[in-house]
């Protein structure tokens, strides 16, 4: 038996604990990834999806419960320290990217991500044709703009430039926060498109939140459906071939309240 | 009209040997502001205690170049008090430089235990390596500015390493940063530190060049760097690290030219301090008045 590439036990997280105001955003979560599984997260707002994340990456540390990457226990460890093992790309295209720097040196970022960074020069030739390469599979023409600042690019390409560098160092485990969200249809396509080829390409462990619900369907081995800080349904593969998007709908309704979900 | 001209042209080697070791300071004011993202003051407090402990050191008798590594080692710690201060208590970057600066005014008078002591009988850097031309303007200059192209050229080697690379990363995008598995504390308070210690440096070396150290020096010295910065960058830009590196030293060398050739058209030197406040607030507000939202503007953020 394989060891387990993300594995959450009892996973509670609460705000405010003991005042009016207290609010579970992870109450007592549990959810175990295979290596190579691709898990779509799906729920409501305030359904703990975003808790979930960032008490994986690290940026909310866990009131209970235990993480384990890879057999190792993370519970301890600070967002900086996991980053050896986790790349994310974020909801906005201006979080994930440092917009006054250059491609290459966001690029540098991320090679060295979780590896210790030294006195010697950055961005090397050598570097510099690695990443050109990296880049030039986006077919955006990035690879030929390295020394230009991330903050002139459109959205999308901040987006496609994010998902190569948190894909290239390949993670133990990658988390994707409602990557295209931000994106217009088209160029959330191209980012999606990117995405798939390079999680299956790469098979890696993937943790990708979205509302939408087609997404859900159409990608990934597994959907998670999240409320209330817990995992209310799992759906593996063979459930999963063959569910429609008002079956899907339907099963969370009866699962949980109403809820107002984009792509129905 | 030509006495003025004549008499700014005699000024020129005196202000460009004042301006190379403001340098140091507007070096030091524009690491926080610029590459980390923290507006910082301690710079205020760490240019007279970098005076105050040289010019003590040297009074006991120290060697001058040891008493300028522990000036700077002094507001390397300075610099990191105050990048700690607003880390662990989340307090606002500039009231915790306010705060150390405060209390510097108290640690400086302790380590002088007098309001000024007199230097002119000891001595310096400049006696030691240039013997009895020390005074000679175009002498500082030479001596100064080799260690400002010393300090430049490190840190623009630094700023293009892996670490220095990171430490960029940490103020342009602090989220982007910790992701990538930058400890962004760390990095602030080195780079704060290493800032202060730089505005120190400078201070430590202004009081062998004038003569005497007196725990008032500092007083107004961030907004005169803040105003060679801005200028430096108007005439530099800010579009590559060598830009950013190079504007401290191009806007301190401009800057002090400007208040000199001022100064000899008879402004009054009372009027200075209000001059350069209007001219710091001027450029700051430019961007507003034109509602671009880019120039030099200088945010506030909370890192948490």
């Amino acid at each position: 038996m394989t060891t387990d590439m993300l594995a959450v036990t009892g996973g509670t997280k609460i705000f405010y604990r003991g005042t009016l105001d207290e609010r579970r955003a992870l109450d007592g979560l549990n959810i175990a990834l295979r290596p190579g599984d691709f898990c779509i997260v799906i729920g409501s707002n305030g359904a703990g999806k975003s808790s979930f994340l960032n008490a994986v990456s690290g940026k909310l540390p866990l009131d209970s419960g235990r993480i384990k990457i890879d057999g190792q226990d993370v519970t301890k460890l600070n967002a900086h320290r996991r980053a050896q093992f986790i790349a994310r790309v974020f909801q906005d295209p201006m979080i994930g990217t440092a917009p006054t720097m250059t491609i290459g040196e966001n690029m540098l970022l991320a090679e060295l991500r979780g590896k210790p960074r030294g006195f010697s020069y950055g961005l090397t030739t050598a570097r510099k044709a690695r990443y050109r390469e990296q880049l030039s599979e986006l077919n955006l023409g990035l690879e030929n703009r390295l020394d230009m600042p991330v903050g002139l690019l459109s959205g999308g390409q901040r987006q496609s430039l994010s998902l190569v560098m948190a894909v290239s160092t390949r993670p133990k485990l990658l988390l994707l926060d409602e990557h295209t969200a931000a994106l217009d249809p088209r160029t959330a396509k191209l980012v999606m498109d990117t995405t798939v080829r390079a999680v299956e390409e790469l098979k890696l462990t993937t943790l990708m939140v979205t509302h939408n619900m087609e997404h859900a369907i159409k990608y990934g081995n597994k959907i998670v459906m999240m409320d209330a800080g817990k995992v209310l349904l799992e759906i593996g593969q063979e459930e999963k071939n063959g569910i429609t998007v008002p079956d899907l709908i339907d099963r969370f309704h009866t699962k949980s309240d109403a809820i107002a979900l984009q792509g129905s | 009209m030509l006495d003025i001209l004549t008499s700014f042209y005699g000024l020129i080697p005196v202000t460009i040997a004042q301006s190379l070791i403001v340098a140091f300071v507007v070096l030091g004011v524009m690491l926080p502001f610029r590459i980390l993202n923290f507006p910082d003051l301690t710079s205020e407090g760490a240019f007279p205690l970098g005076g105050c402990v040289c010019g003590t050191l040297i009074t006991m008798g120290v060697n001058p170049f040891l008493a300028c590594g522990v000036a700077l080692l002094c507001g390397f710690l300075a610099g990191c008090t105050t990048a700690f201060i607003h880390l662990r208590f989340k307090i606002n970057t500039l009231l915790a430089g306010i705060l150390v600066m405060t209390m510097l005014y108290s640690i400086n008078l302790r380590i002088m235990g007098r309001t000024n002591i007199p230097l002119f009988t000891y001595d310096t850097i400049f006696t030691i390596l240039a013997g009895p031309s020390a005074n000679v303007s175009w002498v500082k200059i030479i001596i100064v500015g080799a260690l400002i192209a010393l300090v430049v050229g490190a840190m623009l080697y630094f700023f293009m390493s892996e670490k220095g690379t990171s430490m960029r990363a940490v103020g342009a995008s602090p989220d982007m940063a910790e992701a990538q598995g930058i400890n962004v504390s760390i990095a602030t308070i080195m780079g704060v530190g290493v800032a202060s210690a730089l505005s120190a440096t400078g201070g430590s070396i202004m009081v062998q060049t004038q003569g005497f150290v007196d725990v008032n020096m500092g007083f107004g010295i961030l907004i005169n760097g803040l105003a060679a910065l801005i200028i430096g960058e108007a005439i530099t830009g800010r579009q590559t690290i060598f830009r950013q590196v190079m504007a401290p030293v191009v806007g301190s060398i401009v800057y002090y030219q400007l208040i000199s050739f001022c100064l000899t058209l008879g402004l009054a030197p009372a009027d200075l301090k209000f001059a350069t406040g209007a001219f710091v607030l001027l450029m700051l507000a430019l961007p507003n008045l034109r509602k671009s939202g880019s120039g030099t503007q200088i945010r506030e953020k909370v890192r948490e």
